[in-house]
C-alpha cells in the first residue's frame, strides 16, 4: 500500500534539560485512528503540536503524503488541532467559530458553500440549535462538539487530538467517545488521538502507541498492546485492575516469587530471572494451592475486584458476576500459564 | 472578651462611613447648597438667590470656550495616548532583550507629580532658554513660542498630558494583551487566519473591555484637567482655560463661593453622565463575550 499518509521520522525536542521527545518513528496510514497513549508530562501534547506546525523539533522530520513538513508553517498543513480546553473564539457565536476557518484567505468559498457546511457539520455534531449562541454561553461538552466542529468543518487532512474529552464528566465522555469513532469512520480522514485514558486508547485506535518519558515504548493494535506489553512499563497503561507485576525466578520448571512460592509452571526456555505479568481477569480465585487472603471486595456490577495478599504480595483478582467472598476468607488462586506475559530481568535491576 | 456579630460590623464601617461623610457626602450636599447662594469667601452672610448662579454659568462666555477647550482637549488626548499607548504595547508584547528596561523607564513619566512635570516643561519649552528651541536654534530651524503663542498653548499642554499618560494605557493594554490565552492564537494560526484577521477577530476584541477601561479612567482624569494648565499657563489664559482651571479662576481668585460652587456641580454632572455611557458600553462588551474571556 505504498507510503504512509504521515511519516515521523527520528524526531527530537528538548526543553530546557527536559528531553520532552526523543528518537519519535511513527507512521499514519490514510484513514487510520492511532491513539498515542501515555501519562502527563510524557510529550504527547509536544508531538502533536510538532506535527501541527505550533512548535519546531530540534531534530527528525514530519513527512505528510511524501511531502517534509517540518518547518512548515500552521497554515500551511491544513491540519486540524482540537485543543484539551476547546479553544473557542470566545466573543464569537458558534457559527462564527465554525465560520472563521472558512473565511481564511486563499479558500474562497462562496457563501452557499460556507452555509452548506456549517448546516453539514452542524447537524452531524447535533448542534444546529447552538447556532447562533455566543460560545462562552455554552456547557463543556457543547463547547467540544463545536471546537470539533470548528475542525471538522475545513475538511482538513489530518486531525490532531489533544485529549479532548478530559475536561469533560463521565457520561458525556461516553457519548463523545462513541460519537468521535463514528465521525472519523465516515469521514474517512487519519487522526491521531493523544490521551492519557486506557479506555479510550482500547476502544478508540485502530493502533496505539504507549509514550513514556518522550519515548515511544510499544505500537501495535489495541489487542497486541493489551495481551503483549512488551514491558512493565507499557503493561501498566493499559486495563484496570491494573496488571499483577511479580518479581519471579524459575527452579523446577515452576516460577517462584520472593518468598519461596511456587505460583505457576515456566516454559522450559524461559529465562531465569523474571517479571510475570498477569491479567487480573486471568487469576482464578480457586484451583491452586498457595493460600491467599482477601482483603477487600470490589463490586462493579457486572464483575467483581477482589484484593488479597498472595504470596506476601498484593494481588488483583477480577471475577465475572458477583461473589460469594468476602474480606477476610482464604482462597486458593490459580493462573492460567499460557496468559502470563514474561519479561527477563537482567542482574542490574 | 464577646462582642455581638451587628456591633463588631458597625464597629468596622463606622469610621470608614464617618469619614465619608464627613470627606465626602457632607461637602457634595453643602456645595449643592452653597450654589443656590452668593457666598463670597471674603465673608458676609450668604443669602439664598435660587438659580441665579446657574443662569450666570450659562449666559458667560467663558463657560461655552472652557467647555470647548475641555472637549477638544480630552477628545485629542484621551484619542492619541489610546492609539500610541496600544501600539506601544503591541510593540512591548513580544520577548526581546532588555524587555523589562525599556517598559520601566516608558514608566517613568506616569511615576512622576502632574504639577511638577508641568513645571519642568515649562523650562523644558521656554522660548528663549528652554532645551527644545535652543536645539531648534543649533540646528537653524524655526523656533515656536510653545508657551505663549496662543495657538501653541493648548498643544503644548495636550503633548505634555500625552508624553505623561501615554505610559497609562501601554500599561492597561500590555495587562490586556497577556491575559489573551495564547492557544487562541494558535487555533488561529492552524485555521489559517492572515495578520490582520487575527488582530480584528481575535487581540482587538478581547482587549477591547481593558481598553475602554484605560480610556473612561482616562477621560474622567482629562476632564478635570488642571495641574498642567496651571503649571504651564496659569489658570485665566483664555486659549487653555479648561473647566477647572475656569472654576478655580472662580471661586479662588474671584473669591465667588456660590457661583464656583456651580460650576463644579455642572462639571461633576457631565463626568457622572460621560462615566455611565462608558460603563454601560464596557458591560455590553463583556456581556456579549460572556464573564469568562479566558
Amino acid at each position: 500500500m505504498g507510503d504512509p499518509f504521515l511519516k515521523i521520522d527520528n524526531l527530537s525536542k528538548v526543553y530546557g534539560e527536559t528531553h520532552a521527545l526523543s528518537d519519535i518513528f511513527l507512521f499514519l496510514h490514510a484513514g487510520e485512528l492511532l491513539v498515542v497513549l501515555g501519562p502527563t508530562g510524557a510529550g504527547k501534547t509536544t508531538l502533536l503540536r510538532i506535527i501541527a506546525g505550533l512548535e519546531v523539533p530540534d531534530a527528525g522530520r514530519v513527512v505528510v503524503e511524501g511531502m517534509d513538513m517540518t518547518h512548515c508553517l500552521p497554515a500551511e498543513r491544513d491540519v486540524a488541532l482540537v485543543f484539551q480546553n476547546f479553544s473557542l473564539y470566545p466573543n464569537k457565536t458558534v457559527r462564527q467559530n465554525l465560520e472563521f476557518p472558512l473565511r481564511a484567505p486563499g479558500r474562497n468559498l462562496s457563501k452557499t458553500e460556507i452555509a452548506n457546511r456549517i448546516s453539514d457539520t452542524a447537524n452531524l455534531l447535533r448542534i444546529a440549535p447552538l447556532l447562533d449562541r455566543p460560545a462562552t454561553h455554552l456547557s463543556g461538552g457543547e463547547m467540544q462538539r463545536v471546537a470539533i466542529g470548528r475542525a471538522i468543518v475545513r475538511q482538513p487532512r489530518l486531525f490532531l487530538f489533544d485529549e479532548p474529552l478530559t475536561n469533560l464528566d463521565a457520561k458525556l465522555r461516553e457519548v463523545l467517545r462513541v460519537e468521535l469513532i463514528r465521525l472519523q469512520r465516515d469521514l474517512g480522514t487519519p487522526m491521531i488521538y493523544v490521551t492519557h485514558d486506557r479506555v479510550e486508547a482500547l476502544s478508540m485506535g485502530d493502533r496505539i502507541a504507549v509514550l513514556s518519558e518522550g519515548k515511544i515504548l510499544q505500537i501495535g493494535s489495541p489487542e497486541d498492546i493489551y495481551q503483549r506489553p512488551n514491558s512493565p512499563v507499557v503493561a501498566r497503561q493499559l486495563g484496570y485492575p491494573p496488571i499483577n507485576l511479580i518479581e519471579v525466578h524459575k527452579r523446577a520448571d515452576q516460577w517462584f516469587t520472593a518468598s519461596n512460592h511456587g505460583i505457576v509452571a515456566a516454559d522450559r526456555n524461559a529465562p531465569q530471572r523474571a517479571t510475570l505479568g498477569i491479567r487480573p481477569e486471568n487469576i482464578f480465585p480457586h484451583g491452586g494451592e498457595i493460600p491467599a487472603t482477601i482483603e477487600a471486595v470490589e463490586n462493579l456490577g457486572a464483575s467483581t475486584i477482589l484484593l488479597g495478599t498472595w504470596a506476601d504480595r498484593p494481588i488483583h483478582i477480577l471475577i465475572t458476576g458477583e461473589t460469594q467472598w468476602h474480606p477476610g476468607d482464604v482462597i486458593y488462586p490459580s493462573v492460567d500459564p499460557n496468559r502470563v506475559v514474561v519479561w527477563e530481568r537482567r542482574n542490574e535491576e | 472578651m464577646h462582642v455581638k456579630d451587628g456591633v463588631l460590623k458597625y464597629g468596622f464601617v463606622g469610621p470608614a462611613l464617618i469619614f465619608l461623610i464627613a470627606f465626602n457626602i457632607f461637602p457634595l450636599l453643602y456645595n449643592i447648597y452653597l450654589s443656590f447662594t452668593d457666598a463670597e469667601l471674603s465673608g458676609g452672610l450668604a443669602r439664598f438667590v435660587g438659580g441665579r448662579n446657574y443662569g450666570v454659568i450659562f449666559d458667560d462666555t467663558r463657560y461655552g470656550v472652557a467647555l470647548c477647550t475641555t472637549g477638544l482637549f480630552v477628545v485629542l488626548a484621551v484619542a492619541v495616548e489610546l492609539v500610541l499607548g496600544f501600539g506601544l504595547a503591541l510593540a512591548l508584547r513580544g520577548p526581546f532583550w532588555g524587555k523589562s528596561v525599556v517598559t520601566t523607564i516608558l514608566l517613568v513619566p506616569m511615576m512622576l507629580s502632574p504639577a511638577v512635570m508641568g513645571l519642568y516643561w515649562n523650562f523644558i519649552l521656554n522660548g528663549h532658554y528652554g532645551v527644545v528651541n535652543q536645539a531648534l536654534a543649533v540646528l537653524g530651524l524655526f523656533q515656536p513660542q510653545w508657551l505663549t503663542d496662543p495657538d501653541l498653548k493648548l498643544l503644548s499642554i495636550l503633548m505634555i498630558d500625552i508624553w505623561m499618560w501615554t505610559p497609562f494605557m501601554m500599561l492597561i493594554a500590555l495587562a490586556g494583551l497577556n491575559a489573551i490565552p495564547p492557544h487562541l492564537y494558535e487555533a488561529a494560526a492552524l485555521d489559517r487566519a492572515s495578520n490582520w484577521t487575527v488582530f480584528r477577530r481575535v487581540t482587538l476584541p478581547l482587549c477591547s473591555p481593558l481598553l475602554f477601561l484605560a480610556v473612561l479612567l482616562r477621560t474622567t482624569d482629562a476632564l478635570k484637567q488642571f495641574d498642567l494648565v496651571m503649571a504651564v499657563t496659569g489658570p485665566n489664559d483664555r486659549t487653555t482655560q479648561t473647566l477647572s482651571a475656569l472654576l478655580y479662576q472662580v471661586m479662588f481668585r474671584g473669591y465667588k463661593i456660590g457661583l464656583g460652587s456651580a460650576y463644579s456641580l455642572v462639571i461633576l454632572l457631565l463626568v457622572i453622565v460621560l462615566a455611565n455611557v462608558f460603563i454601560r458600553y464596557i458591560a455590553s462588551i463583556q456581556a456579549k463575550q460572556g464573564r469568562d474571556v479566558a
